[in-house]
């Protein structure tokens, strides 16, 4: 417990001196997770919302399909990413990997389908009146899209907050993708990995509280923008 | 003169269940329309079809002459207003709610304000306009929404079920709104209702709906039993039926086409009860007369055969029809 306690204040202490070290990292984590959020956002949500309003064949596959995918190993996106972004790979020629575009791509490709998936439940899951409502009002195509998602929007902002949590915490892409470079590519949880393995267990700590700390006040976020809406 | 909708054929359902099954239907325009029938009977899918909120599966439907296009539904919206018998409003204020539609068709924002501000007060709650949506009553909500539909400046109003909830200084208002809808050029309104006197004393033409079929007549005699050969067998009655209808589970009878004399009448008419007087009335300048024989018929005559006949109130009085009269749904 004595290990513990004392690593504790010493995690304290390097979060409160702003030890350049910690911060470093945690401006990579967030930049990474937020550009993630944007890209996967802007075509997740539409797409979403076409799915959601339009009755085709294969809807119910998509579905399921989505669902699968929401369950997704990181390893796993990572693995076959690696493979595209080798030298040896498809994509190898761009010469991504081991960048932090990398690591924005695989996280992209683990938190669209969230995104995605969320997006179709808040609007299927709207007042079944909506959508007659802005019929009769005479909504064309886009006009409806657009008020459909204006109505859902705090779920809709439910499901990209889950994504970014999603994003910020996971570590087998970023790791595999990105290869855990100081200062280029080395994200929050990398580093707890890392730092752990090494035995500097309070820088580990450190991060972990910081970690928590962001994914606790973007929720406190998320709840105050509803409780004002309601 | 063309009508406002014509229906030839149009039948709508689930994979189980036939809702509306129309064999031909017209609504005249400058009407006012009445829809009555009990609930489940296809009121409401009938008039989101006159909405163009969906399209039936087969048939026709023709608006002001123009057919409907499922593909094409946007153009045909925009021309009529429906105001739903629980209507949902959008977040944010009720001036919010009414400009929407406007904003939908790209009105300016001054243009917008007038015509919120018009519909507001021709509603009667012009003190609503910053009021948040989600904090009104039903009632409120309803007004809200007829003030939305009305803002869109419709020639066609329809309206679910609009006096259900309403108290009466709120009915006789919306009574005058509409008779003021109608008396314009080319405007016409048609409402859902199971008040058989209201909608009488409020429409031009009365249709029942009947398991989603329509019936012309006034809903007066509608007796439910069984096709038995050529007799029709309610559970106290049987009725003979004319030669070509052979199934059916319910029968309507036209109460204008029903005799009423003191006698027994020698005549072609097939079907002759006898039966007591119950209630004499007055409506819409006409008499009814309800008569028990077996089942309750409603009779609707002038006041001068109520006078030459010499009716009054218990006493016995024989009810005759034609086979001709019927209509089996």
């Amino acid at each position: 417990m004595d290990y513990f306690s004392h690593s504790l204040s010493v995690a304290l202490e390097l979060i409160f001196q702003l030890d350049p070290a910690v911060w470093q990292v945690v401006w990579t984590s967030l930049k990474i997770s937020l550009m993630a959020i944007v890209i996967a956002s802007a075509m997740a949500i539409p797409l979403g919302a076409l799915i959601a309003l339009n009755e085709f064949a294969g809807k119910r596959f998509i579905q399921q399909l989505l669902n699968t995918l929401m369950a997704m190993p990181t390893v796993v996106v990572g693995l076959l990413l690696y493979g595209l972004l080798s030298r040896r790979g498809a994509l190898g020629d761009l010469g991504l990997l081991y960048t932090p575009w990398a690591v924005v791509i695989g996280e992209c490709l683990l938190i669209f389908p969230i995104i995605l998936n969320l997006t179709v439940v808040a609007i299927q899951s709207a007042d079944s009146r909506l959508l007659p409502t802005l019929h009769s009002l005479g909504a064309n195509r886009g006009q409806t899209m657009w008020m459909v998602l204006s109505e859902t929007r705090f779920a809709i902002m439910a499901a990209v907050v889950v994504g970014f949590g999603r994003a910020l915490g996971e570590v087998g892409a970023a790791m595999m993708l990105g290869g855990n470079i100081e200062g280029f590519t080395r994200t929050m949880t990398t580093a707890i990995a890392l730092e752990t393995s090494k035995g500097e267990f309070e820088l580990g700590l450190a991060l972990g509280l910081l970690l928590l700390s962001i994914a606790f006040l973007v929720n406190l976020f998320l709840q105050l923008l509803q409780r004002r809406a309601v | 003169m063309t009508a406002l909708y014509k229906l030839d054929l149009v039948r709508y359902g689930y994979t189980k269940k036939t809702v509306l099954d129309i064999t031909q239907l017209e609504i005249q325009e400058n009407s006012i329309t009445a829809l009555l029938g009990s609930n489940g009977a296809g009121k409401s899918t009938l008039l989101n079809l006159f909405a163009f909120l969906d399209s039936p599966q087969q048939g026709v439907i023709t608006f002001k002459g123009e057919k409907v296009n499922a593909d094409e539904l946007l153009s045909f919206r925009r021309q009529v207003g429906l105001v739903a018998q629980k209507p949902y409003l959008l977040q944010g204020t009720v001036f919010d709610n009414i400009a929407l539609g406007l904003k939908f068709r790209a009105i300016s924002t001054e243009m917008v304000k007038k015509r919120v501000v018009d519909a507001l007060e021709m509603v009667g709650i012009a003190a609503f306009a910053e009021r948040a949506a989600n904090e009104l009553s039903g009632g409120e909500a309803q007004k809200v929404a007829l003030a939305r539909a009305l803002a869109l400046q419709p020639t066609v109003l329809l309206l679910d079920e609009p006096f259900s909830h309403l108290d009466q200084a709120s009915i006789d208002e919306l009574d005058r709104l509409i008779n003021y809808f109608v008396s314009r050029e080319g405007h016409s309104v048609i409402f859902t209702t199971h008040d058989r006197l209201h909608a009488s004393a409020l429409a031009d033409e009365v249709m029942g709906l009947v398991s989603g079929q329509v019936v012309y007549a006034p809903l007066l005699n509608l007796f439910r039993g069984q096709v038995a050969g050529e007799i029709f067998k309610t559970e106290k009655i049987s009725i003979n039926l004319p030669a070509d209808i052979r199934s059916g589970k319910q029968i309507a009878i036209d109460p204008s086409e029903i005799v009423l004399s003191k006698q027994s009448l020698t005549s072609s008419m097939r079907n002759s009860y006898q039966g007591r007087i119950v209630m004499i009335a007055e409506e819409k300048g006409r008499v009814r007369v309800t008569i028990e024989a077996g089942e309750r018929f409603h009779v609707q005559i002038t006041h001068q055969s109520l006078n030459e006949l010499g009716l009054s109130l218990g006493e016995a009085a024989w009810v005759n029809f034609k086979s001709t009269a019927l209509r089996v749904l």
